[in-house]
Formats: structure tokens, C-alpha cells, sequence
């Protein structure tokens, strides 16, 4: 597709226009959707948050339970009753294992502690954790996140009840690494628990690596007010949830992580509005061919009509305004052809008549070349020449013998074409002309007598100055009708028109026997004109080729209550053309 | 309860007799009446006061017999004071068994789970608390208040216990409870009984919330409260 073109520069308006919308839509729904992902992160941390405070409260209630359970024991209460330290150690040591405790210890109502399944051998030592005792008198049990040993422990303390109370019994699940990684396959989110101690934060316990723990134990108080802390270079949304007066736990998880389906979304977003645009590039395409394609059919029918190819024309089947400007073009080439067809068929009869009579050259030029085939025909024939045209041409001037044929062919040739006549050849200074075809009358010896008279008189004045010269120059004149063979003759390449019968033959040497200014018509058609003419019979004529005599009229002229002759106004204007 | 409140006192009523017997000729005994409330005035019942003279040693007691019942699954009384040396009898009138032990140090026993009367009574041969448990029922308590004297009344509902017949002359006045908070001897009034006069002595004790309330059964609600 070029773009300098009509339908490339549609293809690129299209695509464009579609191109930014999608991109608009594009960063609207990408910026809304970044927002939303940011919110919806912050929920899913905050409910993980919950989720995992529920956890370990959970833990912590069985815990409780557990160290409710045992603080019931009648055995423990017995043995503790002994303050046989050593029993009940073992006493406790084997509690423990029943429920899978990592520490159990008896503190006495002096609060020193009696026994610890960690240190078999510490007694008497000053439990720790007076706040919690304190609370477990009050409450009959009580638990905490505690540091103790060096550890992170959940600890929870009941009251033994005998059925005063004689004692405390804790009991201790350590929370390491590995608690932390159970509570990560809960909640899908990497935990650490921070411990206060006196330089800061440490990390008591974590799913993180090492180098990402100190980092989170340098960090963590800015990260809890931005949300964010770069851990292995990577961000990550961050959650604190404080679980104990001096325990924090830090839920983390990648932010890439959090937004991988928002990316996802994202990228099917962007595959989407590609394919749009790839989809909008085919059908603009498409389109843009439709549309151009009846343009540019009709550019190239124009630049033929420009060459002079009217057949050029375009089909445009559609219904639109290019289906209306296609058929608007069509019917204008359409004019054009007419008109082309009608000034070159006027120009092929105007050339056509210089050598045929209108009628022949009319039906020619119109290709109608039936004309042309031979047939039998009626006609009436006419011959003239000019008495003393032999003597005259070997006595003048050649200029002035062309000066008086061009002067006497200007002269009859308006009056043939005046009456319809067939002119069907000049020699010189005789000319053979015939009626009745091709262009069929009824009354064509009348027509052929008119002509004959009309010719003697234009002819006559014509003479009348050439004879003031001293030149003996006469008109004679023959008319029979008969039928003769009509049509075209000759071979392929010359043909000509001519009409062959005994009627050309007699009215040939009807012509000869004419002497200046006579007409000399046979006797059919003398029958023809009686009426018409004054004729006078000048008896019967012995011709050449012709076996017996031969009746002759001289026409004189029209009588003078012969009404004019009825030539169509038509052939004198074409002609005067 | 009137029946229990009423047994401490004809425990004292006859030591009252005998000692006026013996002290007669000396003197017309007085009458004291001690008034226990907790810190919010109101008064408490079930609180044991006892009087130790200081003018002379204290007059041995009867140690009679006693008795501490389980029905309903409940220790009644739920306080029992005696004069040392006192034999008490646990009879179960439950259809059930009961555990009763005690890891106190004034006395440690275990009767274990059982039917009827045990056919010997504990005796309770050194002053002091004890606090007696069933192994099998985790609300039922009782006390044993085991005194070396034999001036000792528990308090009814309106927190009174009076003292009649006392010999005049000087007492120590101490008043315990199952519930208060510090020991016994830190409630140490001197007080003095003239001859043929009431006196009054009050005390005010701080209580800690029953141990197994809410948790326990009603009934043992009633009997606390009432």
C-alpha cells in the first residue's frame, strides 16, 4: 500500500484512528487496572494479614487447650503435690510428648520454676514471665509470643488447680524457620517474625533468605510505612502485624508476584488491541480497495476516453454514490460515443458524397451496404453532354476547357442532387444520371424529365456566355426508362455503382441524336409525361443497337399549368452544405 | 443453709458452756458479734472468724464429729471449720462416684472413687486450710479449715457470726475465707470481751472472683452467691 495513494492514505486514516483509540483505551484500562492491582494487593495482604493472625491464634487456642488438658492431669497434680523435682520432671517430660510440645515446664506458687523438659537440671530458678503467671491466676490460663532461651517461643500457662492452685504448668511451641514456612504454605506469603531486643529488631524466624533478613531486621520500620521493601533487589508489598508486645510479624510477597495477573491482563489487553489494529489494517485494506477500486476504474475509463476510447466504460455494481457517479460516467461516455459516432459518420458522408449521390453515400456511410447488392429495377436513365465539346477542347486553352467543365459539373451538379437523381457518372462532358434508385419513386420519369429541363435552361445560360466567346457549344439530352440490372460492379478493390441495361443503351443514343437544347424522350416516357410537357414527336428513329425504329419525343418545356416540382426542401439545403 | 450456718454455732455453744463452767467464779461472760464485708461493703458469708485468747492458752475443744456430704456433685458445706483433731466423715449421697483428694499441706488424703461412707473419717490433726477436690468433677471444692481454738463461727448471708458466752478478757480475732486475697493472719484484730457486755468487730476482706465461675454448674452458683 502507498501511502501517497487514495487508498493508502484511507488504509492509513483508518488504522491510525483505530490505532490511537486502542492506545488510548489501552493506557486508560492499563492505568485504571495499576490501580486497582495496587488496591487489590493491599486487601489480599490485609486478609492475609487476618488469615494468618487467625492461624496462629488457632495454634495458640490449641496450645491453650492442650495445656489446659495436661494442667488437669491428676498424675501431675499428684507428683507435683510430692515436690519431687525430679519425678516430675519426668512426669513432665513425658506430658510433653503427649502433645508434641517442644517445651513444658511447672513453675511453683513461689513462682521459681520446679521443673523444664529443656534443662533437667534448673530449679528453682525465677520463671521469667511473671506477667504471665499473673495473668494465669486470674484467668486459669494464659499465652504469649515469648523470647525464651534464646528462642521464639508461643508459650501458654495454666494454672494447676488441686483444686487450689499448686502450680503453673507451661507449655512451649518453638516458632523457627519451619514454622514460619508452614504458615507461608497457609497463606501463600513469605513470614518473618521480628523480635525487639535492645540494639533493634532481629529476626527471629523467617521464610526469607539470609541476606533479605538483615535487610527486612535494617529496614522494616520505613517498609511498614511505605508498604515496600526491597528484598534480593526485588520489591515487595510488605504487611506487619504486631502479635505480641514485642514480636512483629511481616508478611512479604514480590510484588512482580502480586502483579503477575494484573501483567497478564495486561499483556491480553495489548495482544488484543494489536490483533484490533492488525484486523483494522485487513478491513481498512479491504474497504479502502472497495472503495478505490470503482475510483480507479473510473480513472482509467476516463484516461481511455481521453485516448478517444468511447467503448470505455466501468461496471460498478454497487448502489452508492460511486454506483451513481459509475452509471453517470457510463451514460456520458455513452454521449460521447454518440456524438463521435454521429460526426464521424458525418464526415465519412461528406466524404462519401463527393464521389456518390447523397442517397447512396447516406445509406453507405450508415454501413448499410445492401444497397450495393445487384437487383432489377424499373429506372428512368438520363444522358447529357455538350454538342461541340470536341471541337472546343481541341481549339482552347486546356485552362479554359478545365475552366468550362469545373463551370458546367458546378452547374448540374446542384440540379441532380436537386432532384433526387442518381448521378451515376461525369465523362467529361457528359454524365449519365438515373431515378427510381436506390432511392425508390413512383414518379421518377417525371422527376427525370423536371431535372432534364432544368439542366437544359441552368446548362443554356451557362453557354449563352461561352458562346458570346465564339465557341459553338450546345446541350443534348436523351431519357428512356426501362429496366435494368442495378448494384455494384467491378472486382475487390474497384467497384462501381452502375445501372446495365437497354434502357441506359437507348437513352445513350437518345442523347446522341439530340441536337443542342433538344430532350429527347422515348416514348414510354413520354406516356409518363404527356400531361406534364409539351412534347413534339419527331417520328420514329433508326438506333444503333437497337433493331427496330424507335419512337422519340422532343420535350420542350413545362407546360405552363404543370405544377413546380415537388424536391424535398431538404436536398437543396444539403446540398447548399 | 440455715442448717449449715447453724452447726458451727452449736460447736461453739457447748465450748462456750464448758468454759463459763470453768470461768464462773471469775467472771459474767460477753457476747461479740463480728461483721464481714468486702471492699464494696457488701456483706460475705462463708467466712470463718476465730478468736484466740491471750490471757490464758486456749481451752481444748471437742473435736466431735463431722461431716462433709457430695450431692449433686457438690461438697456440702462448702466451708467447714473444725477444732483440730476433729474426725470428718465423706459421705457420697450421689449416685455417681466421687475422687476426693486434698494435696494441702495441713492434710493430704485421697479417697478414691467410691461409693456410700468410707467406712473410716478422715482426721484432720494439724491446723491449717485444706482444700479438698474431686479427681473426677473439677468444680467441686470444698474447705476444711482445721483451727486450734475453739472460738470459731462462719458467717451467714448478712456476713454476721455472733459469740456468746465469751469468757472476758482478751482475743485475737481473725477472720478467713476461701476467696480472700493475702492469709488469715494479716486480718489479726485484738479485741476485748468485758463481762457481760456484746462488742462488735468487723472486717473488711478483698475477694478474688470464684475460681470456676462462670464455667461451673448453677447450682454451685447459688451456694457461692448465697
Amino acid at each position: 500500500v502507498r501511502f501517497g495513494s487514495y487508498r493508502g492514505r484511507l488504509v492509513l486514516v483508518f488504522v491510525g484512528l483505530f490505532t490511537v483509540i486502542q492506545a488510548l483505551s489501552f493506557v486508560v484500562v492499563s492505568a485504571w487496572v495499576r490501580v486497582l492491582a495496587r488496591q487489590e494487593i493491599e486487601e489480599e495482604l490485609r486478609l492475609a494479614g487476618s488469615l494468618f493472625i487467625r492461624q496462629l491464634e488457632l495454634r495458640t487456642e490449641q496450645l491453650v487447650t492442650a495445656t489446659r488438658l495436661l494442667s488437669g492431669d491428676f498424675a501431675l497434680k499428684t507428683t507435683v503435690a510430692t515436690t519431687d523435682h525430679r519425678t516430675t520432671w519426668s512426669v513432665l517430660e513425658n506430658h510433653r510428648r503427649r502433645i508434641g510440645a517442644d517445651v513444658l515446664m511447672m513453675v511453683g506458687l513461689d513462682g521459681t520454676v520446679v521443673a523444664d523438659t529443656l534443662h533437667p537440671d534448673r530449679h528453682g530458678a525465677v520463671f521469667p514471665l511473671r506477667r504471665l503467671l499473673d495473668e494465669a491466676e486470674d484467668q486459669h490460663e494464659a499465652s504469649d509470643l515469648v523470647a525464651l532461651d534464646g528462642g521464639l517461643y508461643r508459650l501458654a500457662v495454666a494454672t494447676v488447680l488441686a483444686p487450689i492452685p499448686i502450680g503453673w504448668l507451661g507449655a512451649g511451641f518453638v516458632i523457627d524457620d519451619r514454622t514460619a514456612g508452614d504458615l507461608r504454605d497457609v497463606t501463600g506469603l513469605h513470614v518473618s517474625f521480628l523480635r525487639r531486643d535492645a540494639g533493634g529488631v532481629a529476626v527471629a524466624a523467617s521464610t526469607l533468605s539470609a541476606p533479605d533478613r538483615t535487610a527486612l531486621s535494617r529496614d522494616v520500620p520505613a517498609a511498614r510505612a511505605a508498604g515496600l521493601i526491597a528484598l534480593g533487589g526485588e520489591p515487595h508489598v510488605v504487611r506487619a502485624e504486631r502479635v505480641s508486645d514485642d514480636v512483629l510479624v511481616v508478611l512479604q510477597r514480590p510484588l512482580a508476584e502480586a502483579l503477575a495477573p494484573y501483567e497478564r491482563l495486561r499483556r491480553t489487553l495489548l495482544a488484543v488491541a494489536a490483533v484490533g489494529v492488525v484486523l483494522a489494517f485487513v478491513g481498512a485494506s479491504m474497504l479502502a480497495r472497495r472503495v478505490s477500486r470503482p475510483v480507479l476504474a473510473l480513472a482509467e475509463a476516463a484516461r481511455r476516453v481521453a485516448r478517444g476510447d468511447f467503448a470505455a466504460g466501468v461496471a460498478i455494481p454497487q448502489r452508492d454514490e460511486l454506483g451513481e457517479l459509475g452509471a453517470t460516467f457510463n451514460e456520458m461516455v455513452s454521449g460521447l460515443r454518440e456524438r463521435d459516432r454521429v460526426r464521424s459518420e458525418l464526415e465519412r458522408a461528406g466524404r462519401l458524397k463527393r464521389f456518390f449521390s447523397p442517397q447512396v453515400a447516406e445509406a453507405l456511410s450508415s454501413g448499410d451496404e445492401s444497397i450495393l447488392a445487384s437487383r432489377r429495377r424499373e429506372i428512368t436513365v438520363v444522358f447529357c453532354d455538350l454538342r461541340g465539346f470536341t471541337a472546343f477542347a481541341e481549339t482552347a486553352d486546356p485552362e479554359e476547357v478545365m475552366g468550362l467543365l469545373r463551370d458546367y459539373h458546378a452547374t448540374v451538379g446542384p440540379v441532380v442532387f436537386a432532384h433526387e437523381g442518381t448521378l451515376e457518372r461525369f465523362t467529361g462532358d457528359g454524365l449519365m444520371v438515373f431515378f427510381n434508385d436506390p432511392i425508390p419513386c413512383a414518379d421518377h420519369a417525371v422527376r427525370a424529365v423536371r431535372m432534364a429541363i432544368a439542366m437544359r435552361d441552368a446548362v443554356g445560360r451557362l453557354l449563352a456566355a461561352w458562346r458570346a466567346r465564339g465557341h459553338a457549344l450546345g446541350v443534348g439530352t436523351g431519357i428512356a426508362m426501362g429496366y435494368a440490372t442495378v448494384g455494384r460492379i467491378g472486382f475487390e478493390g474497384r467497384f462501381d455503382y452502375a445501372a446495365i441495361g437497354r434502357v441506359t443503351n437507348l437513352s445513350a443514343r437518345l442523347c446522341q441524336e439530340a441536337e443542342d437544347g433538344q430532350i429527347l424522350i422515348s416514348q414510354r416516357v413520354h406516356a409518363e409525361v404527356a400531361g406534364l410537357v409539351d412534347a413534339v414527336p419527331l417520328g420514329a428513329f433508326t438506333l444503333k443497337g437497337f433493331g427496330t425504329a424507335v419512337a422519340v419525343f422532343n420535350v420542350l418545356g413545362l407546360q405552363a399549368s404543370a405544377p413546380p416540382a415537388a424536391v424535398p426542401p431538404g436536398a437543396a439545403s444539403k446540398e447548399a452544405t | 443453709m440455715i442448717r449449715r450456718l447453724v452447726r458451727p454455732l452449736c460447736a461453739v455453744v457447748p465450748l462456750a458452756v464448758a468454759a463459763a463452767a470453768v470461768m464462773a467464779a471469775a467472771a459474767t461472760p460477753g457476747t461479740t458479734d463480728a461483721v464481714v464485708t468486702d471492699d464494696g461493703r457488701r456483706p460475705v458469708a462463708e467466712a470463718v472468724v476465730s478468736l484466740t485468747p491471750l490471757d490464758r492458752p486456749a481451752p481444748a475443744g471437742q473435736p466431735g464429729p463431722a461431716v462433709i456430704e457430695q450431692r449433686d456433685q457438690q461438697f456440702d458445706p462448702y466451708v467447714l471449720p473444725v477444732y483440730v483433731g476433729t474426725p470428718v466423715q465423706f459421705p457420697n449421697r450421689d449416685d455417681i462416684r466421687h475422687h476426693v483428694y486434698s494435696f494441702s499441706p495441713a492434710k493430704t488424703f485421697e479417697l478414691p472413687l467410691y461409693v456410700g461412707t468410707p467406712p473410716a473419717p478422715v482426721v484432720f490433726d494439724q491446723p491449717g486450710v485444706v482444700a479438698l477436690g474431686c479427681n473426677i468433677h473439677d468444680w467441686m471444692v470444698a474447705y476444711v479449715y482445721v483451727l486450734a481454738t475453739p472460738y470459731f463461727a462462719t458467717t451467714g448471708a448478712d456476713g454476721r457470726a455472733r459469740f456468746a458466752d465469751l469468757p472476758p478478757g482478751r482475743y485475737q480475732a481473725q477472720v478467713w475465707h476461701p476467696r480472700m486475697r493475702g492469709a488469715a493472719e494479716r486480718t489479726t484484730t485484738l479485741i476485748t470481751v468485758a463481762p457481760g457486755e456484746a462488742s462488735e468487730v468487723a472486717f473488711v476482706v478483698a475477694l478474688r472472683p470464684p475460681r470456676y465461675a462462670p464455667k461451673d454448674p448453677p447450682q454451685y452458683e447459688r451456694q457461692q452467691g448465697g
